[in-house]
């Protein structure tokens, strides 16, 4: 249950969220999903792995792959289900105890903590970029098959009267 | 379709995308798609997160250029969403230049959630936030009440066009202020959780995607103002909570 109520909280945030952005009713449930989606990732990895920043990783590919999925599926923006679900793999916690830690004086204590927030950020940037650029990649060369089917297709047409 | 028709057409979708939060490269795409479905022979157009340039040729002679530029950006992604898909519509059939202008009009305009459910809904993330990062009832209901004060302040803010650096600043700077003062008269003792819970409100989320997407894209430009415009954000929040917590550290004894 420790594990599982965190999502739920994503879950509402996200749908609050959805709601601010303003999203179209019919899309809010699957938008918020993402949000929960991503901390189930969280979660369930946690079990396995100790490091928080591959966990991160892990979260934003799972949740780039949710959004590019559904964003096929209901032929709209990918932005409008990876932005929401986004947000609460951002590192707010990191951003707040670093400055805390330097307003406090303590340097090398906001240092190191400043340097895991912006491996946390930068694990989530390296996430996203890796499902969207394969996903780009597919359909390149979907298109590019696709293409040769139809000129194939062509070529058989026009053989027997040529 | 004439040329100024076609480039009015086109202008309109883009600046609509633009200043929506749809990301740049899906403007560019999009517009130059319309121009080549209404008929033109060229299109080329530049589009970084405040302008747009599009210069159409339709015919051998008769070239257009035309740039726009934007000054205010909100988030509406149903204006995104529908305007995607009335672009792509257009690609496949042939629709009159009149309808296409009611359409993009009635898109515009499409009502948005009520003004109290979009406050509420503000709170709410605050409070689903605290309890996230660990508040129990109590911190997440203070989290509630800090969303209700930044959203109310950050509207009145906006109207007055303020500049979005300021208006994080001003955020951070109330949820540390009634945390701290909740903190000093003993209602609470996560204070940090609940000024974390009530930050994540402010933070960039669309800005971040977007700047990652472009840098994906190749748009260089555009992705780096929006990364460093994430950045900025991030900065000015932690400004603004810096403030009370420094100033008022009596009451939170720190």
């Amino acid at each position: 249950m420790t594990y599982f109520l965190p999502c739920l909280y994503a879950f509402g945030a996200s749908y609050a969220f959805a709601i601010v952005f303003n999203i179209k009713k019919n899309k809010l449930l699957f938008s918020a999903l993402g949000g929960f989606v991503g901390q189930l990732t969280f979660a369930l990895f946690q079990l396995i792995i100790g490091n928080d920043i591959i966990l991160s990783m892990l979260a934003a590919i799972a949740i780039s792959l949710y959004a590019e999925i559904m964003a096929r599926a209901t032929s709209s923006p990918t932005t409008i289900y990876l932005a929401i679900a986004l947000i609460p793999l951002v590192p707010g916690g990191g951003m707040y105890y670093t400055m805390l830690y330097f307003i406090n004086g303590d340097a090398d204590l906001g240092l190191s903590t400043g340097i895991h927030t912006l491996l946390i950020s930068g694990a989530v940037a390296v996430g996203i970029i890796l499902v969207s650029s394969s996903v780009m990649l597919t359909r390149k060369i979907m298109i590019r098959r696709k293409l040769a089917v139809r000129k194939q297709f062509k070529q058989d047409k026009n053989e027997p009267l040529s | 379709m004439t040329i100024s028709q076609l480039s009015h057409i086109a202008m309109e979708m883009g600046l609509i995308l633009l200043s929506n939060g749809a990301e740049t490269y899906r403007v560019e795409e999009s517009m130059h798609r319309i121009c080549i479905a209404l008929g033109a022979r060229e299109a080329e157009i530049f589009c970084v997160p405040t302008t747009i340039i599009i210069s159409i040729t339709m015919d051998d002679i008769e070239t257009l250029t035309l740039t726009r530029r934007i000054h205010t950006r909100v988030t509406d992604l149903t204006k995104v969403d529908e305007l995607n898909h009335l672009s792509r519509q257009i690609c496949y059939e042939a629709i009159s230049y009149d309808d296409l202008l009611s359409e993009i009009k009635r898109i515009n305009n499409a009502p948005a959630y009520p003004y109290l459910l979009q406050v509420l809904a503000f709170a709410f993330i605050a409070q689903m936030y605290t309890l996230f990062f660990g508040g129990n009832f109590l911190d997440s209901c203070i989290g509630f009440i800090i969303g209700i004060g930044t959203k109310l302040l950050m509207d009145v803010m906006i109207r007055l066009e303020t500049n979005i650096f300021f208006i994080n600043m001003v955020g951070g700077f109330i949820a540390a202020t009634v945390a701290v003062i909740a903190s000093g008269l003993g209602l609470t003792t996560h204070m940090n959780t609940i000024i974390i819970g009530s930050i994540m409100t402010l933070v960039p989320g669309l800005v971040i995607t977007n700047a990652i997407r472009d840098i994906i894209a190749g748009d260089y430009l555009a992705g780096l103002t929006k990364g460093i415009e994430a950045l900025l954000i991030a900065a000015a929040i932690a400004a603004g909570v810096a403030v009370p917590l420094s100033l008022l550290r009596p009451f939170w004894g720190g």
